[in-house]
């Protein structure tokens, strides 16, 4: 504190007790946030320096979860990414797997089966229902509320109990193979999800009762860590966070993949109902929006689904012809592209490279952080949903 | 916190008074609604189980009775923690065969998996020609040493433990 220095003080004997402006400045102190901070969702390190609670410079560290995948993937034959795509972000695997088999099997020229490819769309909505779930619930203990994250856990315990039976894991699935899908999806189970929709209808005006109109919540998010949609084109946003500005941007609808375009869905925007156009509270409920809009795509999926093989013709020991591709999808978080580059008939990559949504989002939190508080900092690290798993690789 | 009890009038003030009464009260009404109607879903995990759906991928069981030592699974694991070592059979002896019919052309010597390093992705247990590879459905196996994470499938020892592993209890 400038106070408790009197070097800071000068006194002329023309103005007594008159301090210069220099002098009233206070002094900025460094503060760690992370990496093991309950409010930064995994292991992202903040420094930030502060001017008593308001931040004047936000840095963040990465590294701290780099297990060199894209290396590690250039030693791998092709089936055996999978298992490492899926602990990129390992809230959504099935959305990277889905990337991952997308990008294989455009180099290959693969035929999906209709029955595998509706099998798909149906499980990456799901996971997109869960991962938001998991953004809502902690976005919720980040602003002070703590039962909001049990009863998303509850719902999303129920996806990932289906995701247990058909896969046989309850996060890391290895489900979406190269050519199709591993295990089969049984009526009963087809009848569980439909239930699941019915009842998750009115779960989401449930939750949107409890959090997304209360006042106090509404008072931590409203105009904090806005956005225009200039600043996201100039950072390369995508996802929640690009249509939370207001920007129309689906890459299910603008680059339709999977078979998206069949179906008939609407794309949540931020419009700045209680504050303005790209604040937390309008990212945040993109994501709430966005669950219903999930759930409308599942509904259409089951009723188109139909029986049929559930893996096309891939031959045993995978081999790609020499050129590069790349996919884009669009994941819970924003756009995950694959960057694939194979050598004539190599039974390996030559180079994977991923371009990750939450590292661009990361690399937005010193263009955001300053003149802020630090309480509506921890609010805007929630309101982006990262997930570092994917933002370090 | 700019928000419009800070920024606006005196009208503005009581408006925010009343909706966050209100607001909070909504809420407090579905938390008190959760009370009483809803069951618990936590499980007492030591005294009750869960019974685990039937694909669910747990600790590796290798019969090596059927192996064949084909070495399928060690190439197919993206991390490479099974160890087969085999040696071939003296001529003249006879060649048994797994319970599917195939013959056992060597004799195993080693199938060590590292269950530390295993990353339960279920790979080594689809191309497995015999199926004698398969999750089992065994989750507790902590150890008080990372060493002790090797499993050695052609101890007895672990034959002994079979049936406590068997799918679907």
């Amino acid at each position: 504190m400038a106070s408790q220095n009197p070097d800071n003080y000068q006194l002329s004997a023309t103005e007594p007790n008159v301090t210069t402006e220099e002098a009233l400045k206070s002094q900025l102190m460094t503060l760690n946030m992370g990496p093991q901070h309950p409010a930064t969702h995994g292991v992202l390190r903040v420094e930030i320096l502060t001017d008593s609670e308001v931040v004047a410079k936000a840095i963040p560290h990465l590294g701290y979860l780099h297990r060199c995948m894209e290396k590690h993937c250039e030693n791998l034959d092709y089936r055996g990414i999978i298992p490492f795509v899926d602990r990129l972000d390992y809230l959504a695997a099935m959305n990277m797997e889905l990337g991952y088999a997308l990008t294989v099997e455009k180099m290959a020229g693969t035929e999906v089966p209709r029955r595998a490819q509706l099998i798909r769309v149906l499980v990456s909505e799901l996971q997109r229902i869960a991962s938001h779930l998991m953004a809502f619930g902690t976005y919720a203990i980040d602003l002070g509320a703590f039962s909001p994250f049990l009863y998303a856990f509850d719902e999303r315990e129920k996806i990932l109990r289906l995701f247990e039976e058909i896969s046989g894991a309850r996060l890391l699935y290895n489900y979406i193979w190269l050519g199709g899908v591993w295990n089969d999806i049984s009526e009963q189970q087809l009848e569980r999800i439909s239930e699941f929709c019915d009842h998750f209808e009115g779960e989401v005006d449930k939750y949107n009762n409890l959090v997304t109109h209360n006042k106090i919540f509404k008072d931590r998010t409203c105009n904090v860590g806005t956005l225009t949609a200039e600043d996201c084109f100039a950072y390369g946003a995508t996802g929640p966070v690009l249509r939370g500005s207001g920007v129309d941007w689906d890459l299910r609808k603008v680059d339709p993949y999977c078979g998206y375009e069949e179906f008939d869905f609407d794309v949540p925007l931020g419009a700045g109902e209680e504050g303005t156009i790209g604040d937390c509270w309008n990212r945040y409920y993109v994501r709430m929006k966005e669950m219903k809009e999930s759930v409308k795509i599942i509904r259409q999926v089951l009723d188109k689904i139909e029986d049929g093989p559930i893996m096309g013709k891939v031959s045993k020991v995978l081999k790609l012809p020499k050129g590069e591709v790349y996919v884009r999808t669009e994941c819970p978080r924003g756009e995950l592209g694959i960057h694939l580059v194979s050598e004539e008939n190599g039974k390996k990559p030559y180079r994977m490279k991923v371009k990750s949504p939450c590292f661009t989002h990361t690399s937005m939190l010193p263009f955001m952080a300053p003149g802020q508080m630090i309480a509506d900092f921890v609010a805007t690290i929630g309101s982006i949903d990262i997930v570092l798993g994917e933002v370090d690789r | 916190m700019s928000t419009s009890v800070e920024t606006g009038s005196f009208k503005d003030y009581f408006r925010g008074l009343y909706q966050g009464v209100t607001s909070t009260a909504k809420g407090m009404w579905i938390t008190f609604k959760y009370v009483w109607s809803h069951k618990p879903v936590t499980i007492e995990y030591p005294e009750v189980r869960e019974v685990l759906p039937e694909k669910a991928r747990m600790r590796l069981y290798n019969d090596s009775q059927n192996c064949i030592s084909c070495t399928n699974c060690a190439n197919a694991c993206p991390v490479d923690c099974i160890y087969i070592s085999s040696v071939s059979r003296p001529k003249g002896e006879d060649i048994p065969k797994t319970s599917n019919g195939q013959a056992i052309r060597k004799i195993l010597t080693q199938f060590d998996i590292d269950t530390a390093l295993c990353c339960y992705c279920g790979l080594c247990t689809t191309v497995c020609p015999t199926e004698c590879l398969t999750h089992s459905h065994d989750y507790e196996f902590s150890q008080y040493a990372v060493e002790g994470f090797i499993v050695d499938y052609l101890d007895p020892e672990v034959k002994q433990w079979r049936d406590r592993i068997v799918k679907n209890p």
